[in-house]
């Protein structure tokens, strides 16, 4: 028996099938193996992957790689993905004109207006004017808690900022409830001398006065201009647990935009737009272009910078002129990423406006021959380059139980989704967009705020759930698990990663419902936009509904809920759309590689 | 490492003049004869450390049933035998920190005195099968602290801090904060721990007299005891 295997590389998965063709011609598939692609897709570094997956799968079957007769790579498409993202808007707080944070613990509630003053100053105090004092930490609790008994029954002491976190210490000691904020590192900088009014909210809520400008004016008796001027900070202030603001001659809260830059595409025609009209606009523009050539951004912008550092880095990698790196296809997402805001008195954030771009190069080709030409010589088995990738995974999807012709792929990977009809006589149209799985995890690491990357890739992965005690844990559907044996205190009260075998603990101290809504909607941006956008590009006619079946194959179908999404999405046109089964037992991968020995069968090298 | 007998020796010669000379704590009973000269041959024949406390007309501490509580158990010699820590803290300044940071997380907290074990581990264990909410502190008179939850395992716990010399105030402020989180079912960010590998060479015998002057206080009879104003016994 004759054994040979499919190769494909791809942008992050390298996935191999070994197959046998008797002497009598029969054909049989005997084994496959998917390992993580070594450096970037269609370079020579690609080898070790090829090699280790080829050992794998043929091990499986107890036979050295040696014994193989031919090996098939595919002609990857010259596309490499690759994501940026820049923040378009800074948020600055100019002269300390407020405190808007949440800190864990603050103490009592309503809200209250008074002059700030120092503790240390508070016998400078007039009886009859309200007074909110600010305390640094160099007093205890129980000092700060006498001193203001001792001047209750004298001033009116009506608000309470601290520095240290003992505001409800403070408060069980006082004579006379009152409206706490604590943790406020940068307490010196508090304007002494200013009226300012503070509020917070009872637990669970948040607050109401200070978030809206009528609100601020009714308690600092501010008159039609000034509401108008302090609107940035109650926008600021919204769903905020405890808030101080202050009356200060030029004090505000100013939202800067960068200069983001505008984005050049050459198509059909040259059509400029800048990043600050949103990922809607730019997407329509791009579609308007018709078929890009290239993309750049206006030098010296932030956009200019992003695109142009995607092109030097995938210069290097292909080891070409800059000049053949082409952008051919973005994908703009509007995000929203947590940045401190500048001038912040107690470490305040803000969700700053942020564009996440993902874009798809094009080479005049990758050297995928040197990979074969290194595959030869390294094991002395013939290797060959065959087959376009697309038409390839449309063979290999072709194995799942219940398609025909004409089919429809959608090939979803870690760099981009490429999309792929193949009509009954054989004619296959493709598209390759940019933007997949890898622009789903930096979407999930910004909006979140997550330090690692590896985080973010694992919460795209797999479900959650909240270890509520050492026995239970509620999952992010609401359902509640009990183990028998105790689950290791680490995680207790985290939110945790359920992947197989093990529990993976979120550092951040994020609600679980909060990174639910996140993943979801980062998957929904980048995959169902693409999906449709893609089956748009190669339907008849551009007309979506005359595709009958998609099958979704490559890793991002193997995901547990972007099938589900984009089922929803396409049900409504009418299209039967599922996770492809390679052979009925792969499951969405190994399809390009599936194809590969299929088409093999039709060559007739044999 | 090499053992050096006349090393460790001279250590505890010093460590017993040192504490002999502090007058507070006299490492001989009341009945013993003085000293002919200082160094550990004076210690033949004597079978106590400190006399023993009476705890006599003590009653055991109830069971928690208030889901907010959390109870501190502190060790036999707390406040009584010893009065700081072994870097000297005073023990009613890290009981009120404790207490500080439970409170500030909006929790409430109960202290007893432990009499069955001088183990910091069972100690915290025990604290937490009396408490409330499940969540027990154990504080050996030395310092050393563990936070444990009723239902695990005595070795396992929540947090351990098994070098007492490096623990400061802000650390037992951050203790009881921890523990009440752990009470309310929050995310728990574990206190970073220190490690200073010297630590044991310079305390080793240090620690060691005080924790035989606990365990020698011990009266498993009595079980645990409250001991809410510990200091004014």
């Amino acid at each position: 028996m004759k054994l040979i295997a499919g190769v494909d590389i791809g942008n992050s998965t390298t996935e191999v099938c070994i197959g046998g063709v008797t002497d009598s011609g029969e054909f049989r598939f005997l084994s496959s193996a998917s390992r993580m692609t070594t450096g970037t897709k269609g370079t020579l570094p690609n080898v070790l992957g090829v090699k280790a997956a080829l050992e794998e799968a043929m091990d499986r079957i107890q036979r050295p790689v040696s014994d193989l007769s031919l090996v098939r790579l595919n002609e990857a498409a010259p596309v490499i993905g690759d994501t940026a993202m820049e923040t378009i808007t800074e948020t600055i707080i100019t002269e300390s004109s407020m405190i808007g944070h949440n800190p864990s613990t603050p103490a009592g509630a309503g809200e209250a207006v008074g002059e700030l003053l120092f503790i240390g100053n508070l016998w400078k105090g007039k009886p009859g004017v309200p007074y909110i004092v600010a305390a640094e930490n160099r007093f205890s609790y129980e000092e700060i808690a006498s001193r203001l008994n001792q001047y209750i029954p004298e001033l009116d002491i009506c608000g309470l900022i601290l520095q240290a976190d003992e505001a409800v210490l403070v408060e069980n000691r006082l004579n006379r409830p009152m409206p706490i904020v604590d943790e406020v590192r940068h307490i010196g900088k508090v304007p002494e001398g200013k009226l300012a009014a503070i509020e917070v909210a009872l637990p669970g809520t948040t607050i109401r006065m200070l978030s809206n400008p009528y609100g601020i004016a009714t308690l600092l008796k501010l008159d039609a201009e000034e509401t108008r001027a302090v609107t940035p900070i109650a926008k600021s202030l919204v769903g905020k647990r405890s808030a101080v603001v202050i009356k200060t001659p030029h004090g505000n809260v100013k939202e800067n935009v960068l200069p983001a830059g505008e984005i050049v595409l050459h198509g059909e025609q040259t059509l400029q737009v800048n990043i600050d009209a949103g990922a809607d606009e730019i997407m329509d523009t791009l579609a308007r272009a018709g078929e890009i050539r290239d993309i750049d951004g206006q030098r010296d912008t932030n956009v200019g910078n992003m695109l142009n550092r995607i092109k030097t880095s995938m210069a290097d990698v292909a080891q070409v002129g800059g000049d053949e790196i082409r952008i051919t296809d973005i994908l703009a997402v509007d995000t929203l990423a947590p940045v401190e805001i500048s001038g912040s008195l107690a470490g305040e954030t803000c969700m700053e406006k942020a564009v996440g771009i993902a874009a798809m190069v094009k080479t005049q080709q990758l050297p995928m021959q040197q990979i074969a030409a290194r595959l030869e010589r390294d094991y002395h088995i013939h290797a060959v380059v065959a087959g376009v990738e697309a038409v390839m995974a449309s063979l290999g999807a072709l194995t799942t139980p219940g398609t025909t012709l004409p089919l429809a792929i959608l090939d979803m990977g870690g760099g981009s989704t490429d999309a792929a009809v193949l009509e009954a006589d054989g004619t296959v149209r493709t598209t390759h967009q940019a933007g997949a799985g890898e622009l789903v995890s930096m979407l999930i690491q910004t909006e979140l705020g997550l330090e690692s990357r590896v985080t973010a890739e694992q919460i795209k992965k797999y479900p959650m759930g909240k270890v509520e005690s050492l026995f239970h844990m509620r999952l992010e559907n609401g359902a509640m698990q009990f183990f028998e044996e105790s689950i290791d205190p680490r995680y207790f009260g985290h939110v945790v990663l359920l992947s197989p075998g093990e529990m993976l603990k979120v550092e951040e101290d994020i609600p679980m419902e909060r990174i639910l809504e996140v993943r979801r909607d980062a998957k929904r941006k980048v995959f169902v936009r693409n999906a449709l956008r893609a089956l748009r590009t190669v339907a008849p006619d551009h007309d979506i509904r005359r595709i009958p079946n998609v099958v979704l194959v490559g890793g991002s179908a193997e995901d547990f809920e972007i099938p589900e999404m984009l089922m929803e999405a396409l049900s409504e046109y009418r299209i039967v759309c599922g996770r492809g089964n390679i052979r009925g037992k792969e499951g969405p991968r190994n399809a390009v590689a599936t194809g590969l020995l299929l088409s093999y069968l039709g060559t007739g090298e044999r | 490492m090499e053992v050096n007998e006349q090393l460790i020796q001279a250590i505890t010669r010093a460590v017993v003049e040192q504490l002999r000379r502090n007058g507070v704590q006299p490492p001989y009973g009341q009945n013993a004869q003085k000293p002919s000269e200082p160094g550990v041959n004076t210690l033949a024949g004597k079978t106590r450390m400190r006399p023993k406390h009476s705890y006599e007309g003590a009653q055991k501490a109830p069971q928690g049933t208030d889901p907010k509580e959390i109870v501190i158990g502190v060790g036999a010699a707390f406040q009584t035998e010893i009065r700081s820590t072994i870097t000297g803290i005073p023990l009613e300044e890290v009981i009120r920190n404790v207490k500080a940071g439970i409170e500030e997380e909006g929790m409430t907290s109960r202290v007893v005195k432990v009499l069955d074990t001088s183990d910091v581990g069972f100690m915290a264990l025990k604290s937490a099968k009396l408490s409330g909410s499940g969540i027990g502190i154990g504080i050996q008179s030395k310092g050393t602290t563990v936070i444990h939850q009723k239902d695990l395992y005595p070795l396992t716990n929540l947090e351990l801090f098994p070098q007492a010399p490096l623990m400061t105030l802000e650390t037992y402020r951050r203790i009881g904060r921890n523990a009440a989180r752990y009470a309310k079912g929050e995310m728990v960010t574990p206190i970073e721990s220190v490690n200073d590998p010297t630590v044991r060479a310079k305390y080793q015998v240090k620690a060691a007299l005080m924790h035989i002057i606990e365990t020698e206080q011990l009266d498993p009879d009595k079980g645990m005891i409250p001991w809410e104003d510990g200091d004014k016994r």
